[in-house]
C-alpha cells in the first residue's frame, strides 16, 4: 500500500473505532501508531513518534490557559453567579413579552463571559431559569429548550474553551480568537432573543398557555440589589477580558486573575466552601487531563497525516474537483454538523481541523473566520439528537421526571435551527468576525 | 456499581490501586492551584513591586505536562476519557454480552498502546536523568526536566493498570454465570 492508502485506511478504521466507543484519544493514538508503522515499516519508530508527541505537544506556556479557564468557570458556576446573571438579567427585560425568556438567553451570555465551557451554563442555567420559568406559566419545553439553546452561547462568547483548543490546534492567536467570537456570539444571542420576542407577540401559546406578564413586576429590584449583583460580574469580565484586550495580561495570566478574582468574589459572598472548591478542582483536574490528553492524541494523528500525505493529496483533489470554494466549505460544515450528532464538539475539531488545514492554506481562508465557523457547527451537534450534551446535562440536573430527553430535544430544534441561521450569516459575512480585529 | 459478581480478591485489588490513582490525582490538583497561584504571584510582583518572578513560562509548561499525567488515570477510572456510548448502549439493550466483548477488545487494543507509548517514553527519561537536561537559561533560571519524564511514566504505568482492571471488569461480566448483567 503506498502512504496515502495508509493514511486513509487508517483515518476510516479510526472513524469507524470512534463509533464503536473506542476512547477517542487511544483512537487517535492506535491509528497514528499503526499508521507510522506500516509507512515507515518500523514499530520503534513509530512508538518514538508517540513518546515524544506525549513529552512535547502540550509542554508549553500556552497549555497554561486549559486548566485556568476550565477552574474559573467551575468556581463561578458554584458561587451562585449565574442567580445573579440571571436576576440582573430578568430586571432588564422584565416588562417585554416573553422577558423570562429572554433574560434567560441575556443570563447566558452575560455568564458567558465569565465561563468557557457550555455544559456548566446548562448545567447551571438548568436549575435556576427552568423552575422560574414554569412558575409563570411557560411550558416545560420551552423552558428547558430556552436553556439548551443559550447554553451554547458559553463556547462562542470568550473566554470560551473551544476557541483555546481550535488556537492551539491551529496556532492562531487565542486572543485574535477571542475578540472574533464576540460579534457572532452577541448576534446569536440577539437573534435568540429576537425568535422569542416574536413568537411571544404573534403566537404565545408556543412557549405557554398561560403566561401571567403582571407576575413579572415581583422581580423588580432596587438600584442598590443591581448594582450588588452585577457589580462582581462586570468587574470580573472587565478583569479577564479587558485585561487580555488591553493587552495588561497574557490569556494565561487572565485565566490566573479571573480564577483569584472569583474565588475573592465568593468567599467574600460566603458562596465558596470548602467542599465546594475540592469539588472544583476536582473536575478542573479531571476536565483538563481528559482535554489534554486529547490533545496530545489529535497531535500524533496529524503528524501520522501528514508522513501520510493524505491532507496534501485531499487538497489537491479539492483543487482540481472543481467544486470550488464554497463547495469545500459547504461540505465541510455539513460533515461536522453530521458528526456533532454522535460525537462531542472537541473530538470533530481534533479530528477534522488537521485533515482541513492543508486545504485551507492553499485557498487562502481566514483561519480566525474559519475557527468561528466551526464552533458554531460544531456546537449544533451539543443540541442534536442522539448525542446531544447539553440536552444530556440538562436532563441530568432536573429534578423532573415529566420532561424527557426527548422534550428537551424538541425544546432545543428551533434553536438548533437560529444557529444554523447565523452561521450562514457568518458564511456570507465574514466581516462579521473580522470587524474588531 | 454492578459489583455483584466480581471476586473479592479484584474488589480488594482494585480497591488499593484507586487509592494510588486518587493520590496521583490529589497531586495533580494541588499542582493547578501551585501554576494558578504561581502566575498570579508573578503578575502582582511585576505590576506593583516592577519585579517579576523568574522562570514562570518554563515551569508552567512543565506543570502542565505534569498536571496531565498525574490525573490521566484517574480521569479514565470516572469514565471522563472522551468516548462515544450512543453505539455501546444499543448493543448493551439487545445482546449485553456483545457489549463486554467490544469493551474487552478496546481495553487490549489501549492496553497494547499504552505499553507502547510507556516503553517509547523510558529512554526520555533515562536521557533526561543521565545528561542533567534542563529548561530555562543558566543564570537566570534553570529546572531539571527528569521529574517531569518520570511522571510521565508514572501516568502511563498508573493508565495501565487502571486499562487492565477494566478489562478485568468486563471479562468477568462477560463470563459471569447466566450471563446476568444485573
Amino acid at each position: 500500500m503506498s502512504p496515502f492508502e495508509i493514511g486513509m485506511a487508517s483515518f476510516g478504521t479510526m472513524v469507524v473505532m470512534v463509533y464503536f466507543g473506542l476512547w477517542v484519544p487511544i483512537a487517535l493514538m492506535l491509528s497514528s501508531f499503526v499508521g507510522v508503522w506500516m509507512i515507515k515499516g518500523s514499530p520503534v519508530l513509530a512508538g518514538k513518534l508517540l513518546a515524544l508527541a506525549a513529552s512535547e505537544t502540550i509542554s508549553s506556556y500556552f497549555f497554561g490557559v486549559v486548566p485556568l479557564f476550565i477552574m474559573m468557570g467551575f468556581i463561578v458556576s458554584v458561587t451562585g453567579m449565574g442567580r445573579d446573571a440571571f436576576d440582573v438579567a430578568n430586571h432588564v427585560f422584565r416588562r417585554i413579552r416573553g422577558g423570562l425568556g429572554i433574560g434567560t438567553v441575556g443570563a447566558n451570555a452575560i455568564f458567558a463571559a465569565i465561563t468557557g465551557i457550555s455544559i456548566a451554563s446548562a448545567a447551571v442555567f438548568t436549575r435556576i431559569a427552568v423552575p422560574e420559568m414554569t412558575r409563570h406559566g411557560y411550558n416545560k419545553r420551552f423552558a428547558v429548550g430556552v436553556v439548551a439553546g443559550s447554553s451554547v452561547l458559553g463556547m462562542l462568547i470568550p473566554p470560551s474553551l473551544l476557541l483555546i483548543l481550535y488556537g492551539l490546534l491551529t496556532e492562531q492567536s487565542v486572543g485574535d480568537l477571542f475578540i472574533a467570537g464576540v460579534i457572532p456570539g452577541l448576534l446569536l444571542a440577539f437573534v435568540f432573543c429576537l425568535s422569542i420576542f416574536l413568537v411571544a407577540l404573534i403566537k404565545p401559546s408556543l412557549i405557554g398557555d398561560k403566561i401571567d406578564l403582571k407576575a413579572n413586576d415581583e422581580d423588580v429590584l432596587s438600584t442598590r440589589e443591581v448594582m450588588s449583583k452585577g457589580l462582581p460580574l462586570t468587574a470580573l469580565i472587565g478583569l479577564v477580558l479587558g485585561g487580555i484586550y488591553g493587552g495588561f495580561f497574557t490569556p494565561i495570566e487572565a485565566g490566573a486573575i479571573g480564577c483569584s478574582g472569583a474565588i475573592v468574589i465568593g468567599l467574600i459572598r460566603r458562596a465558596l466552601s470548602f467542599s465546594d472548591f475540592r469539588e472544583v478542582l476536582t473536575d478542573t483536574g479531571l476536565v483538563t487531563a481528559s482535554i489534554s490528553f486529547l490533545i496530545i492524541a489529535a497531535q500524533m494523528y496529524s503528524r501520522m497525516l501528514a508522513l501520510s500525505g493524505v491532507p496534501a493529496g485531499f487538497g489537491n483533489f479539492v483543487a482540481t474537483a472543481e467544486i470550488g470554494y464554497w463547495g469545500v466549505i459547504l461540505a465541510y460544515v455539513l460533515l461536522v454538523i453530521l458528526m456533532g450528532t454522535i460525537l462531542d464538539s472537541s473530538s470533530i475539531m481534533l479530528i477534522l481541523v488537521p485533515l482541513m488545514l492543508p486545504v485551507l492554506a492553499l485557498m487562502q481562508v481566514d483561519l480566525i473566520w474559519f475557527g468561528i465557523v466551526t464552533i458554531i457547527a460544531v456546537e449544533i451537534g451539543l443540541l442534536t439528537p442522539p448525542f446531544g450534551i447539553s440536552v444530556f446535562v440538562i436532563k441530568s440536573s432536573l429534578d423532573d421526571p415529566t420532561i424527557t430527553l426527548g422534550d428537551i430535544f424538541i425544546g432545543a430544534a428551533p434553536f438548533a435551527v437560529l444557529m444554523l441561521i447565523v452561521l450562514g450569516l457568518v458564511l456570507a459575512f465574514p466581516s462579521l468576525v473580522t470587524a474588531l480585529l | 456499581m454492578y459489583d455483584t459478581h466480581l471476586p473479592k480478591w479484584f474488589l480488594s485489588f482494585r480497591s488499593v490501586v484507586d487509592m494510588l490513582t486518587n493520590l496521583l490525582n490529589v497531586l495533580g490538583t494541588l499542582l493547578i492551584v501551585a501554576v494558578m497561584l504561581l502566575v498570579n504571584a508573578d503578575v502582582i510582583g511585576r505590576v506593583f513591586f516592577s519585579a517579576p518572578i523568574s522562570g514562570v513560562p518554563e515551569i508552567v509548561s512543565m506543570s502542565i505536562v505534569a498536571i496531565v499525567f498525574l490525573q490521566v488515570a484517574q480521569a479514565f477510572r470516572k469514565g471522563r476519557l472522551t468516548r462515544t456510548e450512543a453505539v455501546l448502549d444499543f448493543f448493551e439493550k439487545r445482546t449485553p454480552r456483545f457489549r463486554q466483548v467490544l469493551e474487552l477488545m478496546f481495553s487490549f487494543a489501549a492496553i497494547a498502546l499504552i505499553w507502547q507509548l510507556f516503553w517509547a517514553s523510558q529512554p526520555l527519561f533515562m536521557k533526561a536523568w543521565v545528561r542533567g537536561t534542563y529548561e530555562g537559561t543558566v543564570g537566570d533560571f534553570t529546572a531539571p526536566i527528569w521529574p517531569v519524564k518520570l511522571i510521565i511514566l508514572i501516568g502511563c504505568a498508573a493508565l495501565l493498570v487502571q486499562l487492565t482492571l477494566h478489562a478485568g471488569t468486563a471479562a468477568f461480566r462477560l463470563f459471569a454465570k447466566n450471563g446476568t448483567q444485573t
